[in-house]
């Protein structure tokens, strides 16, 4: 494998509210590695958000980091000054926003949106950066560049505004792309030429990406590995096969299951009770009240985490050594069947 | 957007129209008039009841009130300044209310932007605090409190000013007399501005866009200055028109306060000696600055917003 690129370790962030501290991410780890796409899923609130926005140092004034490292090129990013950080961010990491609509400035010109990061980070005169912004716009397939360089975010579609936001997040040739959700207010169309874009770049410019998302479809065609997040932990990482067909953590399975497929007949599966209250984070494992697997230690100490392969690992006490077998749900198995058919057959 | 401005100027002689009716039907309900002094010779008050037409029905009276105006001729002052034509009364005050109350507005603007800006950035701070403060008293206390006590204190206590205005334009000791009755009118602007500035940025500051700012490499300073502040420009140039009109109508004690021979004063003592006549066309012209404001406004946000802006351009 590859050179590591960045480095999460034991990360833990929490926002002070008016009804206590929120724990928003409770002492995550993970590795990126040169190249590859890193996808971060699980359902809002589960601090994935909070994550990258941590990693890239724009967290609003009243989060605090309360452990951990980000380290990046020998860098420890928790402890880079703010004075410091906004060289780091844009020229090495960039970032794709979840809402093309709002993302762009609405009362300002898109080519000048996108010359300016030019300017900021290369330091180009006018001209150049207008000629290089209209070359971006090109590589993200714009069409007529010169003409819409002019033109303001109103005048522009969903999916186009979403390949203005890549370009801006690739004008300063970073080496990392966080994509936050970029496809979430896209149909489904856009959102298919949009991850194909961004697939084609980063094999064009040799991007390393972390991708946030709940779609899981999206995961499946993106991602290289997968980590699984649930209320402010990893609970599951593995390869992106490791994940949809060897899945270990009961979390997951609920996922999977709650996802359709084509064949799909029966009732969609959907996911009892809601997260829990970060304001207050259970004892035990936080998933232990919503899963149907829950054993009594699972509401009384967190389950550590089980080494399952070198890429694969999950947090639960169902992979306990004295834990009682237990199968992943049918309807799961099913689905799963078919997908290896369906893989076997392409 | 000329057409889009031809129609505005339309509307706003329709508009201006409604209101000179108003004003005639409002002032024939008031009570009192100058010819209902019973002192005066029966002769003298038919021979007035002629020439002002007042022997006829209100809607011959109204048409007689339209025409002369539509010829330009808005009467003559009947009790303020006898027989001088209400115009010529209005002209020689005009000047310096406008002064007066343009001065404040463009005083208040910067003002209050450059302080809405530091209370925004440094949300919930001692800066913050401070300014908030003074916000708060700034809107709550009406102009002419301010004026009697910078009056009292700046000017007859310290004598740093001139208690009132000199009544003679031009050179230092005139404008130097501006000064408090400007700065009087101003405090209730500025802390407008302010608050609404404040609040419009905070929101501003934490939207997508100004991340996305931030990720390509802008400060947080260089990021609300660049991308925040015209944003938050526009809903602001909505409280300018009544701003204005606070502006106006505070004005109309202060410069009695200060003893300005401004329109505000003449206003009220015109509708005081029933010289009706003469509060018509000063209606008028207030009516006419406000709507005027309001135009300027109205055309200022397509300059500030190109999703505003009227009628198509070669861009589009």
């Amino acid at each position: 494998m590859s050179d590591i690129i960045l480095e999460v370790e034991n990360l833990s962030v929490s926002f002070k509210t008016y009804g206590g501290s929120v724990q928003a991410v409770r002492g995550i780890s993970f590795k990126l590695h040169e190249g590859e796409t890193l996808s971060i899923v699980g359902e809002s609130g589960s601090g994935k958000s909070v994550t990258i926005r941590t990693i890239l140092g724009v967290l609003t004034g009243n989060a605090t980091i309360t452990a951990g490292s980000i380290m990046y090129r020998g860098q420890d990013l928790t402890k880079v000054t703010e004075a410091d950080f906004h060289k780091i961010r844009g020229k090495l990491i960039s970032l794709v926003f979840q809402d093309p609509l709002s993302a762009l400035n609405p009362i300002m010109k898109i080519g000048k949106q996108i010359s300016e990061a030019l300017r900021l980070s290369k330091g180009l005169e006018k001209k150049a950066a207008h000629d290089q912004a209209i070359e971006l716009m090109r590589l993200v397939a714009i069409p007529e560049p010169e003409h819409r360089y002019d033109q303001y975010p109103f005048q522009f579609s969903g999916g186009m505004r979403q390949r203005i936001v890549i370009a801006i997040a690739l004008a300063s040739d970073p080496e990392i792309l966080i994509c936050d959700e970029p496809t979430t207010a896209l149909d489904v169309t856009v959102q298919a030429q949009i991850l194909e874009l961004i697939a084609a770049l980063k094999q064009k410019r040799n991007l390393s990406v972390i991708f946030i998302t709940h779609d899981l479809g999206v995961v499946a065609n993106t991602a290289d590995r997968v980590a699984v997040m649930y209320a402010g932990r990893i609970v599951e990482t593995g390869t992106v096969d490791e994940i949809f067909y060897e899945a270990r953590h009961p979390y997951t399975w609920a996922l999977l299951s709650s996802m359709p497929d084509l064949e799909t007949r029966e009732e969609l599966f959907a996911i009892p009770g809601t997260p829990p209250n970060m304001l207050h984070p259970p004892t035990g494992d936080a998933f232990a009240p919503r899963n149907t697997y829950a054993m009594k230690i699972d509401r009384q100490k967190e389950p550590p985490e089980f080494r399952l392969s070198d890429t694969h690992s999950a947090s639960t006490w169902l992979l306990h050594p004295s834990a009682p077998a237990v199968e992943r749900p049918l309807v799961l198995s099913e689905r799963i069947g078919r997908m290896l058919k369906r893989r076997e057959k392409s | 957007m000329i057409k889009y401005t031809v129609q505005r100027l339309f509307a706003l002689l329709l508009t201006l129209w409604v209101i000179l009716t108003i004003a005639f039907l409002v002032i024939r309900l008031m009570p009192g008039s100058i010819y209902e002094d019973t002192d005066l010779p029966p002769r003298l008050l038919e021979t007035m009841e002629a020439r002002y037409q007042l022997n006829e029905p209100m809607i011959v009276q109204y048409w007689y009130f339209v025409q002369n105006i539509a010829r330009g001729d808005w009467g003559t002052s009947i009790a303020i300044r006898v027989s001088v034509p209400v115009w010529e009364v209005l002209y020689s005050r005009i000047p310096v209310s406008l002064l007066l109350n343009l001065l404040s507005l463009f005083i208040s603007l910067p003002i209050g932007i450059l302080a809405g800006i530091l209370a925004a950035l440094f949300q919930n701070r001692r800066t913050d605090h401070a300014i908030s403060f003074a916000v708060v008293l700034f809107v709550s206390v009406p102009s002419f409190v301010f004026a009697t006590l910078l009056q009292y204190t700046l000017a007859f206590r310290f004598g740093w000013f001139p208690i009132v205005y000199s009544t003679s334009p031009g050179g230092t000791p005139y404008w130097w007399s501006m000064i408090l009755p400007i700065t009087a009118l101003a405090l209730g602007p500025i802390a407008r501005v302010t608050r609404y500035l404040r609040g419009e940025l905070i929101e501003t500051i934490s939207s997508d866009f100004m991340l996305l700012a931030r990720t390509k490499g802008l400060t947080v300073f260089q990021a609300t200055v660049r991308h925040a502040m015209r944003n938050s420009l526009l809903p602001l140039a909505n409280i300018i028109i009544p701003m204005f009109t606070s502006i106006l109508t505070g004005s109309l004690v202060i410069e009695r306060i200060f003893a300005i021979g401004g329109v505000g004063g003449l206003l009220v003592n015109s509708l005081n000696a029933n010289d009706h006549p003469l509060t018509v066309a000063i209606l008028v012209f207030y009516s006419l600055v406000s709507l005027l404001t309001i135009l300027v406004v109205d055309l200022s946000y397509g300059l500030i917003d190109p999703r505003v802006r009227v009628g198509g351009s070669k861009n589009e």
